[in-house]
C-alpha cells in the first residue's frame, strides 16, 4: 500500500483516476442532464452540455402520464419488505453456520450459494404457475415473496462473513453471566454486528430494487416497481430521449442518494464484504 | 472475504470453537439446528423442488397447461432443431465468455493503476461502483441511446467531421451481441476493479521490495507472484461475474429486445416466448433445464477442484 511514491507519481495516478471516474460516470451525468432538456435539445447537435434552458416540464409530463409515485411506492415496499423478511430468516442461520459450526455446515454453505448461480429462469415457471393459482400474481405480496427466497443465499453469506468477526468469547461471557440464547441474538451479537448488518440491508434493498427479471415476469400494472416502469417507457417512447431520461433519473435517484450518503455501507455491500 | 477463505477456514473455526465451550455443546446444537431450518427448508422447496418438477414436465407435451403426457424427449428435438435456441445458445457463449474475460482483465489492470495512494479515494470507489448499484433496464436503455447510430457516438464523431465513421453495433446482426458486452462491461467492471484493489492492498509490501531488490519487473511481479497470491480474490470475482452471466435477461430486453431479428436472442427470453407467446410450456421447461444442465455441468467440475480438493487437505 504505502509503496514509495513521489509526489508527481501521485499526481499522474490521481488525474488517471479522475478521468477512468469521469468515463465510468459520465452516461450517467449525461442521463441526469438530458432530463432537464428539451426534446429538441436532446438530440440536438453538437451536444449541448450545460448551455441549454433547463426545465422540469419532462418530469411533470412522466408523472402526469404514469404516476410515478405509485411505481415507487412499490418499489419501496418490495425492496424493504423482503429485504427485512430475509434478514429475519437469515440471522439466525447465519448466527448458527459462523457460531456452532458442524461438520456440514462448509458444504450447507456452498450449496446455498451455489443456487445463486443457478439461473432463474430455471424456477420461473413453476413459480409463475403456483402464483396464478394462489391469486399472487401482479402483488406486492407474490414480489416480496420471491425476491425474499432469491436474495436470501446472499444474505446468509454476508451475515456469515461478518459474524465470523466478532469473536466467539464475547457471547460466551454473556452466557455465563446467564442470557438466554434469545437475548444473547438480540442483545449481545445484532448489536454488534450492525455495521455488516447495515451493508447487507443495503445491498439488497439495492439488489430488489433493481432486480428486473422477476418483476417484469410477475407484474403487470398495479404492483409495478420502477423497474417495470421503465421498461414500459422504452418501447413506445424510444425515441422521447428527454422523458425516456426523466424516467430513468426518477428511478436511479433513490439509490445515487442512498449510495451517497452511506458510501462506507456501500462499498462493503456491493463488494458482498470484500472490501473493508 | 472470499469464498475460498471462508469454505477454507470453517473446520478450523469450528475445531476451535468446539473445545472451548464443550460444556454447552449439548444444548447448543439442537438450537443451531433449529436455527437453519427455515433457511434450509426454503432452499429445499422452492430451488430443488422447482428445478424438479421443472426436469420432470420437460418430458411431457405440456402446452397451455402442464400435463403430465409423457413424449419422451420430443421437446428436446424440437428444442435443438429450433434455430432461434441455437442462436440464444450461441450469444449466451459468446456474452459469458468475453464478459468474464474483459471484466477480469480490466477490472485488474485498472486496479493495477489504481493501487497507490490517491487523493478523494473513497469518491472514487463509489463512483467506480454506482453503474452496478443501476438496474440492467436503466443500463440498456442508456447504452441503447448511447449506441444510437443517430444521436449516439456515431451521430456525434460524424458531426466533427468523420464522415465515414461508422459504430453501429445494435443495428447489425453480427455485432449486436458486443454492443450488449459494452454495456455490461461498463456495469460489472466497477465492482470487480473494487474487489481487485482490496485483494492488492491486501498483500504485503515486503514482496514489492523483494522483487525490487531481484530487479524483477513490475509487470512479471503482477503476473508470476501477485495473480497468484490472489486467487481467492479471483475466485470472488468469478462467482459474482458468473452468477451475472446466467441471468442475463433485463439488459438484453431494455437494449435490444433480442433484435434485429433474432440475432441477440438469449436462453431466458427463449423460455418467456415459449412460455407467455407460443403457450407451449413443453418447450420452455425443456429450455430451462437445458439451462440447468449446463450450468451444473460448468459448476460442479469447478466446484470440486476449488473446493472439495482442500477438504482432506
Amino acid at each position: 500500500m504505502a509503496r514509495a511514491v513521489t509526489p508527481q507519481r501521485k499526481a499522474i495516478n490521481t488525474i488517471a483516476a479522475w478521468i477512468i471516474g469521469l468515463l465510468i460516470f459520465f452516461p450517467i451525468l449525461w442521463t441526469i442532464l438530458t432530463s432537464f432538456k428539451t426534446e429538441a435539445a436532446a438530440v440536438a447537435f453538437p451536444p449541448q452540455f450545460l448551455n441549454f434552458d433547463w426545465t422540469f416540464e419532462n418530469y411533470t409530463t412522466v408523472q402526469e402520464r404514469s404516476s410515478y409515485f405509485r411505481h415507487f411506492w412499490n418499489s419501496v415496499v418490495i425492496s424493504l419488505g423482503s429485504t427485512v423478511i430475509g434478514l429475519i430468516i437469515a440471522v439466525p442461520a447465519a448466527w448458527a453456520m459462523a457460531f456452532v459450526p458442524g461438520k456440514q455446515t462448509k458444504n450447507v454453505l456452498m450449496w446455498m450459494l451455489s443456487t445463486k448461480m443457478l439461473p432463474p429462469v430455471g424456477v420461473l415457471i413453476p413459480i409463475y404457475l403456483l402464483f396464478r393459482q394462489f391469486g399472487l400474481l401482479d402483488t406486492r405480496t407474490g414480489l416480496v415473496i420471491v425476491l425474499t427466497l432469491m436474495n436470501l443465499p446472499i444474505i446468509v453469506w454476508m451475515l456469515y462473513t461478518y459474524f465470523r468477526e466478532i469473536p466467539v468469547d464475547i457471547l460466551e461471557a454473556a452466557r455465563m453471566d446467564g442470557a438466554s440464547l434469545r437475548k444473547e441474538i438480540i442483545y449481545i451479537l445484532t448489536p454488534m454486528a450492525v455495521p455488516g448488518i447495515a451493508s447487507t440491508l443495503l445491498l439488497n434493498v439495492i439488489l430488489s430494487w433493481n432486480e428486473a427479471f422477476w418483476t417484469l415476469n410477475l407484474t403487470a400494472a398495479k404492483a409495478a416497481p420502477l423497474t417495470a416502469f421503465i421498461a414500459s417507457y422504452s418501447s413506445p417512447e424510444g425515441l422521447f430521449y428527454a422523458k425516456l431520461s426523466a424516467a430513468s433519473t426518477m428511478a436511479i435517484a433513490p439509490i445515487l442518494i442512498l449510495g451517497w450518503f452511506s458510501q462506507k455501507q456501500l462499498v462493503r455491500g456491493l463488494t458482498f464484504g470484500a472490501v473493508k | 472475504m472470499a469464498v475460498a477463505e471462508d469454505a477454507g477456514s470453517t473446520g478450523h473455526r469450528a475445531a476451535a470453537s468446539s473445545g472451548a465451550k464443550r460444556p454447552s455443546r449439548l444444548l447448543r446444537n439442537p438450537m443451531s439446528k433449529i436455527a437453519l431450518v427455515p433457511m434450509i427448508a426454503i432452499a429445499l422447496v422452492v430451488f430443488l423442488g422447482g428445478t424438479v418438477w421443472t426436469i420432470v414436465y420437460s418430458f411431457t407435451d405440456s402446452g397451455l397447461l402442464p400435463r403430465l403426457d409423457w413424449a419422451g424427449l420430443e421437446q428436446y428435438d424440437r428444442l435443438w432443431s429450433t434455430r432461434k435456441w441455437i442462436v440464444s445458445i450461441q450469444n449466451l457463449a459468446l456474452y459469458g465468455f468475453a464478459s468474464m474475460i474483459g471484466t477480469l482483465v480490466i477490472g485488474f489492470t485498472l486496479a493495477a493503476l489504481l493501487d497507490r495512494k490517491i487523493r478523494f479515494e473513497g469518491v472514487f470507489r463509489s463512483i467506480f461502483l454506482y453503474p452496478f448499484a443501476l438496474s440492467f433496464i436503466v443500463t440498456g436503455l442508456v447504452w441503447q441511446w448511447i449506441l444510437n447510430p443517430q444521436f449516439g457516438v456515431q451521430g456525434i464523431v460524424r458531426g466533427w467531421g468523420w464522415e465515414s465513421f461508422s459504430f453501429d453495433p445494435l443495428n447489425n446482426p453480427n455485432i449486436v451481441m458486443w454492443g450488449l458486452l459494452i454495456a455490461g462491461l461498463w456495469q460489472g467492471t466497477g465492482l470487480v476493479m473494487c474487489i481487485m484493489l482490496a485483494g492488492l492492498r491486501g498483500i504485503d509490501e515486503d514482496i514489492w521490495k523483494a522483487s525490487r531488490v531481484d530487479g524483477i519487473p513490475v509487470w512479471k511481479t503482477y503476473i508470476r507472484v501477485i495473480i497468484p497470491m490472489m486467487r481467492p480474490v479471483f475466485v470472488t470475482a468469478l462467482v459474482l461475474i458468473a452468477s451475472g452471466i446466467v441471468k442475463l435477461y433485463d439488459l438484453v430486453v431494455a437494449q435490444t429486445g433480442g433484435g434485429p431479428g433474432i440475432s441477440s436472442e438469449v436462453p431466458a427470453k427463449y423460455v418467456m416466448s415459449a412460455m407467455f407467446g407460443s403457450q407451449n410450456l413443453g418447450q420452455g421447461f425443456a429450455a430451462s433445464s437445458m439451462m440447468l444442465l449446463s450450468v451444473v455441468i460448468i459448476l460442479i467440475p469447478w466446484a470440486y477442484l476449488e473446493f472439495g480438493g482442500k477438504k482432506r487437505g
